[in-house]
């Protein structure tokens, strides 16, 4: 099973059961802020430290390296992310 | 240099840069610079709406349920928001089509702006509503201190650029004097004008809407004023998506490949940069002391509103590479999330009110495994 870990935080498995990142982390609680839920206005911007995602849908909204969306993406690998 | 609508001389248009470039002379889109450009402009065509598609009939007896204090903060938020978007109607037109060099980018801006156009009708199409004297509450914007106080700043950069454009087109870059006038205008000033103009323009979307919207959300949550919120949400949806256009737009500005003088401009901008987002977050947080002057309503008031700014503006400014100037990190009202979710998420569109469900939209692909589990 795949693992995210929030930098100096806890680390949370990923069921499988979630469309995205996004919905893993709000089944543990864990706050992100988001709007549009699909990719276009990246207020749900997060780090990503280690590991590698993919994206279900290309994302509109500009991403920086280093970041990614988690509201329009899966992870591939045991992930190491920063929530702002 | 002077602007031409059909622009003769060859060019590559793979080569040019957003702006300051040739004029576009065939709109093609086989070949795209930018291809997120004709992404956002699907995007924003598949987002089409119209404001008499929502019904707002029973607004009108929640409004005059309201309490003054009340009818206070709904009314001054349309009013500001009636005159954000006359701006935004038609400044992107008149300051940015006359520069721009790519086909993709001319096209978004006039899609952009169009669809500012729709959220001006649909102010109108709610005060029509709610007030049997609509011209009473649009009279009164022109006269307003409050709102036309914060209209110069959402307009002032714009006046700057489309007075230096007209100036460069017109006489070339140097000295000039026009009816007594001198005036100077450089390639290199026009940039920086430019910068700070779409600087200020992603201000306006990122920061200066959303005080209004927290407004009519929290009405919406009290089941007040719902088909105020559903227009809101509408445009909510078209603004983030303006947003994203403009971060799009100063992010490949200041990484320089498009344009060197960009980069240069917008390092040498960044200290104007921080004031801008400074100042609007300040304005927005004195028009929330004027909206909740003789009292706050339920669920908001004053200071969970400014914290609201704060934390937008922290959010916004991240987002374009710039560091977060206040300390707020939380969002003090979570709950308006949930109504700026796009609701493409949903997955039957016939029983819910979708707004992007589009009519005739078929999917025609069917292969051998759409019938695995078919028995005869």
């Amino acid at each position: 099973m795949l693992s995210i870990t929030i930098h100096g935080g806890v680390t949370i498995n990923v069921d499988g059961n979630q469309r995205c990142i996004l919905d893993t982390l709000e089944q543990h609680k864990l706050q992100v802020n988001y709007h549009c839920r699909e990719g276009y206005c990246g207020a749900c911007r997060c780090k990503l430290l280690s590991g590698n995602i993919s994206y279900t849908n290309e994302p509109l909204a500009f991403v920086r390296a280093g970041e990614f969306l988690p509201c329009c993406s899966v992870s591939l690998s045991d992930i190491i992310i920063e929530i702002p | 240099m002077a602007y031409t609508t059909f622009n003769r001389q060859i060019n590559d248009q793979m080569k040019e840069p957003m702006f300051f470039g040739n004029p576009v002379n065939v709109s093609r889109y086989d070949q795209q610079k930018y291809g997120i450009f004709e992404k956002l402009i699907e995007k924003q065509l598949s987002f089409f709406w119209r404001p008499e598609e929502v019904d707002v009939s029973k607004d009108r007896i929640d409004y005059q349920n309201l309490p003054e204090h009340e009818k206070h903060i709904f009314i001054s938020n349309l009013k500001y928001q009636t005159l954000l978007d006359s701006v935004q109607g038609r400044s992107p037109n008149v300051a940015f089509l006359p520069i721009v060099s790519l086909p993709e980018l001319e096209t978004w801006i006039e899609t952009w702006a169009f669809s500012e156009t729709i959220h001006s009708r649909s102010y109108t199409h709610i005060v029509r509503n709610i007030s049997a004297e609509p011209h009473k509450v649009f009279d009164d914007i022109m006269l307003n201190e409050r709102i036309l106080e914060r209209a110069d700043d959402v307009t002032r950069y714009y006046d700057a650029l489309i007075d230096g454009i007209n100036l460069y087109q017109r006489c070339g870059e140097g000295t000039h004097t026009i009816n007594g006038q001198s005036h100077s205008i450089s390639l290199y000033e026009l940039k920086r004008r430019l910068y700070l103009c779409v600087m200020s323009v992603n201000v306006l979307e990122a920061i200066r809407f959303y005080v209004s919207f927290a407004c009519s959300f929290a009405f919406a949550e009290r089941e007040l004023m719902e088909g105020n919120a559903k227009i809101i949400r509408l445009i909510a949806r078209d603004e983030a998506l303006h947003l994203t256009g403009t971060q799009h737009m100063l992010n490949i500005m200041a990484a320089g490949d498009d344009d060197p003088d960009m980069a240069k401009i917008a390092k040498e901008c960044e200290e104007e940069a921080y004031a801008i987002f400074r100042k609007a977050a300040e304005q927005e947080k004195d028009w929330a002391e004027y909206l909740f002057k003789d009292g706050s309503m339920i669920g908001l008031n004053k200071d969970i509103l400014c914290q609201y700014v704060e934390y937008i503006t922290n959010s916004r400014m991240q987002a374009i590479g710039m560091k977060a100037i206040f300390s707020t990190t939380q969002n003090p009202i979570p709950w308006i999330n949930t109504w700026l979710v796009s609701d493409n998420v949903q997955v039957a569109p016939q029983e819910a009110e979708i707004s992007s469900y589009l009519v005739g939209q078929i999917d025609n692909e069917v292969d051998g495994g759409d019938f695995g589990d078919f028995d005869l």
